[in-house]
């Protein structure tokens, strides 16, 4: 049921908050994005291969820790927290790609490294637009021998330059299908792109002729990838809603600290209700985040949980945002201060899983199908 | 009484009520709503004598009070059972109307919480059986949203009787009503919180006059009521004498989580508006759509954090949780009433003499209570400044004079 958290994953929450405050805390995110680096290699190994958080979410059988959704979503909502970037979402979505293909042979393959963090992987499937469009993808797939060649350009790969595994969805004769490249497979050039979120690094793919293998049935890229794409909304709505949860005690923290005319700057009304707004904001970001990390995966209680989710969280995290900055003042504009690393992971988020409108659009057919009839509406795909 | 078990399940106990209204509801009526036949479900609701006998079998049921103990005519469900009843009687029409939300939801939760046995006995069957509708006496001239302002004055005579002078306003019901939650000045020498008193008042009394003022949106809902040489029982006192904030606090508390809705997640007003746009062919224009979506998601929303308070009773959220609900539902009832009548654009402009003010008309005028009664929205954000967040409080120069020697400007 929702909100009804075991003793077991209330556990998980906390263990994880201690290793990332340790390991991973906000000022180690700040040093690896001014530095340009993915990841910290310590805090990665603590991650993954002690404390075990890319196996949630994977069935046992494929070498996972079980679980659901709602242990992923506290893993997310804990790194949102330090703005933990890097390979993290990008190979926890591959992961999710993977699962969700149901290519044995792939699974065999590629899970166990990724699960236990040795190597990492990304989802190349974001057109030129940034958006998600897994019936018309930009690379095409043409046969060769008893396999396929991927020729084409991805313009914007999550951690592309450094993901070990690239899963590329490309156009195919039966379809969009998911394919398996090696990143330093011959006829893949990688080039790195400077990026609005300093903690997610991406790149341009150029691939000519990358010799490729399908996952799962020819055809079926787009089904999967709109999994996964489900997925990514819910686990960067609980993303956005330990990001907001920083933002929300610092500023606070800062408004009862800070003092101007002889007061607290948070004795000031217009200070106060302001964060009043951003605290009523975060609760409703928690609520909906939760929610839709309770439905069941590939449900279409999930798919309304993640639209409503990914259309809210993603503008209130903006706002707290923005808020944060006019609050701190003049600080709050400075290169030093920690304002623009959460402006900037709000702005990206919102872009990464889709315009909160599109989202907003997809719940017409699950909530008010009788509108979509024609002349109704022209619902965007 | 119905007979459910306290462990059982939402669908449980709406499976049950469902059945008790197949036995209960009469023929025509229940024949009616599974016909949808709107006009024969009308009829019955506009039959004052058969709602009264209806209101009294539904209260002997523990149905109207669902979450009240079993002894004071309840049944001792969890919040979310209780929404799971009230949703199936919504669904047969068979619920109580908004007359009657003061008594359902303000004065039973602060009875049970601070009457005498006596006390008990006495307010809460009446309420449960629909007998007795009550009003709520707090604001006045001078004390609307700083309340402990208020002047209306009680003093204890020798008989041990109170007697009553002073003014209130904007209270909503005292028209119709049958009693009256009362808060008035028992000590004016001490500060201004620490010397106000509750009563539970006759609005028969003599000496107590209630006009009628009439709203923006055209009705007369609420009014304006005198009291003048009032002469209240001694066992109208609720609580301690000159211990009536504390009790006000569990009034006021109710309110912000009553008007926050049932917790349970599914359709809304913003889905009623948007299927009105389809009807009106409003519903083609790309922006109006995107701004139905956007307040469907945030009243979706809404009810996800009221579904997750009561999970949470209180614990996770406790404090000013209330009043973040109560805040967003305010401005949720601004964006319906906003967009109606963009919705049903030719509301906004005119319509046949003599008929009744459109739908969309009356959302639009009445956008504005919510967010106004039961304490503004700029008191709910200070409430959620101070109490969640920790920020300092907003002054207050005359919070710890007498209140007899506070300025009046
Ligand atoms: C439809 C409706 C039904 C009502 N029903 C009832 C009822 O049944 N019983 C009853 O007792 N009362 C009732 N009320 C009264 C309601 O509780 C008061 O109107 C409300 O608390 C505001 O008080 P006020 O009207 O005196 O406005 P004021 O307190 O004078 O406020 C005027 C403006 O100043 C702002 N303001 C005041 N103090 C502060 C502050 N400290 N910080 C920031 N801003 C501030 C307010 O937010 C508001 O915008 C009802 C009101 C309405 C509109």
């Amino acid at each position: 049921m929702e909100f009804t958290w075991t003793p077991e994953q209330l556990d998980l929450r906390s263990s994880t908050r201690r290793l990332l405050e340790t390991r991973a805390p906000l000022a180690r995110t700040r040093e690896l994005a001014e530095a340009g680096q993915r990841r910290d290699e310590a805090a990665w190994s603590a991650m993954t291969q002690q404390a075990g958080l890319l196996a949630l979410g994977v069935p046992e059988e494929h070498g996972g820790a079980g679980g659901s959704r709602v242990e992923q979503s506290l893993v997310f909502e804990e790194a949102g927290r330090v703005l933990l970037g890097g390979p993290l979402l990008p190979t926890v979505l591959a992961i999710e790609a993977l699962l969700a293909a149901g290519d044995d042979a792939a699974l065999e393959e590629h899970l166990p490294g990724l699960v236990e963090g040795e190597r990492t992987a990304t989802l190349a499937v974001l057109g030129s637009t940034g958006r998600w469009r897994p019936s018309s993808p930009t690379t095409v797939a043409a046969r060769s021998g008893d396999g396929a060649v991927l020729s084409g350009t991805e313009e914007l790969v999550l951690d592309g330059a450094d993901a070990d595994l690239l899963l590329v969805l490309a156009r195919a004769e039966g379809g969009p299908t998911l394919y398996a490249v090696p990143r330093d497979a011959e006829g893949v050039t990688v080039e790195r792109l400077d990026v609005l979120d300093l903690t997610r690094p991406m790149a341009r793919l150029h691939l000519a002729a990358v010799p490729a293998r399908p996952l799962g049935l020819t055809g079926g890229g787009a089904g999967v990838v709109e999994r996964v794409h489900r997925a990514a909304a819910v686990l960067v709505a609980a993303e956005q809603v330990g990001a907001m949860d920083t933002l929300v005690a610092r500023t606070a923290e800062y408004a009862r600290t800070r003092r101007a005319f002889g007061r607290p700057i948070g004795a000031f009304q217009a200070v106060k209700h302001r964060l009043a707004d951003m605290a009523v904001q975060l609760e409703m970001s928690r609520s909906a985040a939760a929610w839709a990390a309770f439905q069941d995966p590939g449900s279409a209680d999930e798919a309304f949980g993640a639209a409503v989710a990914a259309s809210y969280c993603g503008e209130a995290f903006l706002q707290a945002a923005k808020d944060t900055i006019q609050l701190h003042g003049g600080v709050g504009f400075t290169w030093e201060h920690d304002a623009h690393l959460f402006l900037r992971r709000a702005r990206a988020a919102a872009t990464l899983t889709g315009p909160p409108s599109e989202h907003r659009a997809a719940l017409v057919p699950l909530v008010l199908p009788d509108l979509v009839a024609p002349g109704h509406t022209e619902v965007p795909s | 009484m119905i007979e459910l078990s306290p462990t059982a399940t939402e669908d449980e106990v709406a499976a049950a009520t469902e059945r008790w209204l197949h036995e209960n509801l009469p023929p025509s009526w229940l024949k009616a709503v599974l016909d949808d036949d709107r006009t024969v479900v009308a009829a019955h609701l506009a039959d004052a004598d058969g709602m009264r006998r209806w209101f009294a079998t539904l209260g002997d049921a523990g149905l109207a009070t669902p979450t009240w103990p079993r002894e004071y005519g309840g049944l001792d469900l969890s919040a979310e059972q209780a929404a799971a009843v009230a949703d199936v009687l919504m669904r047969y029409r068979a619920n109580r109307p908004m007359d009657d939300f003061i008594g359902l939801t303000l004065t039973g939760p602060t009875v049970l919480a601070h009457g005498t046995p006596e006390q008990k006995e006495r307010y809460l069957r009446p309420i449960a059986r629909g007998e007795e509708r009550w009003c709520q006496l707090f604001s006045e001239p001078g004390a609307g949203s700083d309340l402990a302002a208020l002047s209306t004055r009680a003093v204890r005579q020798e008989d041990g009787t109170w007697r009553v002078d002073g003014q209130k306003v904007w209270n909503s019901f005292a028209h119709i009503a049958d009693r009256g939650l009362l808060m008035a000045r028992t000590s004016p020498e001490k500060p201004k919180h620490h010397g106000i008193s509750y009563f539970l008042v006759d609005m028969r009394t003599p000496g107590l006059e209630v006009r009628p003022l009439k709203q923006m949106t055209g009705d007369a809902e609420f009014n304006e009521v005198f009291l003048t040489d009032v002469v209240l029982p001694a066992d109208a006192l609720l609580g301690e004498v000159d211990g009536g904030w504390a009790v006000a606090i569990t009034t006021l508390m109710q309110e912000r989580n009553g008007l926050s809705g049932r917790p349970a997640v599914g359709p809304g007003v913003a889905d009623d508006l948007a299927r009105r746009a389809a009807a009106a062919g409003t519903w083609a224009d790309p922006v109006l759509r995107d701004r139905l979506l956007a307040m469907l998601v945030e009243e979706r929303v809404l009810q996800m954090t009221t579904v997750r308070a009561s999970v949470a009773s209180g614990r996770a959220m406790a404090g000013a949780e209330g009043s973040i609900r109560k805040l967003v539902s305010s401005g949720l009832e601004e964006t319906a009433g906003s967009l109606a009548a963009e919705v049903e654009p030719v509301t906004a402009l005119g319509w046949p003499q003599g008929a009744p003010l459109p739908a969309a008309a009356y959302e639009f005028l009445a956008m504005k209570q919510t967010s106004i009664a039961g304490g503004t929205s700029e008191i709910q954000r200070t409430i959620i400044a101070e109490r969640l967040l920790g920020l300092p409080k907003d002054p207050d120069p005359e919070k710890d004079l007498p209140f007899s020697q506070r300025s009046r400007a």
